[in-house]
């Protein structure tokens, strides 16, 4: 046991292929890490810097972070902008209709907790995490594309330690 | 038309029921009796010296412990003028007249007015709530002096 976990991958070369030998945790963590498929959720602001963070000069693509418009296609949801009470609604049932594994990732300060909103507003809810389960916090006011990609890292890395007897319990959120 | 001449035109109209306000702003500012307020109205888009064609803004106020009031702003697209046209109404029971049949655009101005400050508009072809969520029940906003169950506000210091 100790060192089928030491070792996550150990590559051996055979005439006619390779063999890696590993563990079925390994291999499906890294096969969703490494291909996040993100929804493009931006309500406000925080879209700006998302579309700029998935274009050429700061690119998501090299990490096989491709945007799909549909929930149904798409494993990772950022909410990037404020959302309101009127909204809430519709984002809760966009997140239902995602398949698992999902992942949500909270960009920009109203999506955190309200941002500049939480005092004296009746209309924004004071952070997404009110109404979905959130991975990731990713504060700023539009966080920066370099940040935005940290927070992706970190959700990678996330995705990495888990176990493949999360999502088949609920021991995970769903 | 300058400010002098549209002020003068509306007070040989309705006489006693405008008073005109002395600002230092380009567009002349007239508050209208609520029982003219439509009759006003219809005139400033009727008319062809005034020629009102484009409301751009029609919004609510709320003086605690005296009145509402409704600011409509008007302005022309030939003639280059603008005006704007204050009512007052009451405190215990806002109620007037929609001029949503004379401008196509006060329907939803009307509609903000109505869930936002609790103004009631008598022949409003849809009463529906704008901005807010479908179930709102916790009173109305905009007034001074609301709290609801999810409103924090700015702390003093």
């Amino acid at each position: 046991m100790g060192v089928i976990e030491k070792v996550p991958a150990y590559i051996e070369r055979i005439p006619g292929g390779g063999i890696v030998t590993t563990t079925m945790d390994w291999v499906l963590n890294q096969s969703r890490a490494c291909s996040l498929w993100y929804m493009l959720f931006g309500l406000a602001c925080c879209a700006i810097e998302m579309m700029a963070a998935g274009a050429s000069r700061y690119d998501f693509d090299r990490f096989g972070m491709m945007f799909r418009a549909s929930p149904r296609q798409s494993d990772l949801m950022f909410v990037a902008g404020t959302v309101t009470h009127k909204m809430a609604k519709r984002v809760k049932i966009l997140y239902e209709q995602m398949a698992e594994p999902r992942y949500v990732l909270a960009m920009g300060g109203c999506a955190c907790n309200g941002g500049p909103f939480y005092y004296d507003s009746y209309s924004v809810l004071k952070g997404i995490d009110k109404v979905i389960p959130v991975d990731v916090y990713v504060p700023g006011c539009p966080p920066r594309p370099e940040s935005l990609m940290e927070g992706c890292l970190k959700l990678q890395q996330k995705i990495k330690k888990e176990k493949m007897s999360d999502w088949a319990s609920d021991r995970r959120q769903a | 038309m300058t400010k002098q001449e549209i002020s003068e035109k509306f007070k040989n109209k309705f006489g006693s029921e405008l008073e005109v306000i002395e600002t230092e702003q380009p567009e002349p500012y007239l508050y209208i009796s609520e029982s003219k307020y439509h009759h006003l109205c219809e005139f400033a888009k009727n008319d062809p010296d005034l020629d009102f064609d484009y409301l751009f803004n029609l919004a609510g106020a709320h003086y605690p412990e005296e009145r509402f009031e409704i600011i409509l702003c008007l302005s022309s697209h030939e003639k280059r003028h603008n005006a704007v046209i204050k009512v007052k109404l009451n405190i215990e029971n806002p109620e007037t007249e929609t001029v949503s049949d004379v401008w196509g655009a006060a329907n939803w101005f009307e509609r903000e007015a109505i869930e936002l400050y609790g103004i009631k508009f008598k022949n409003h072809p849809d009463p529906r709530l704008l901005l807010l969520v479908e179930d709102w029940d916790h009173g109305y906003p905009m007034r001074k002096g609301w709290t609801g169950p999810d409103f924090i506000p700015m702390p003093e210091s």
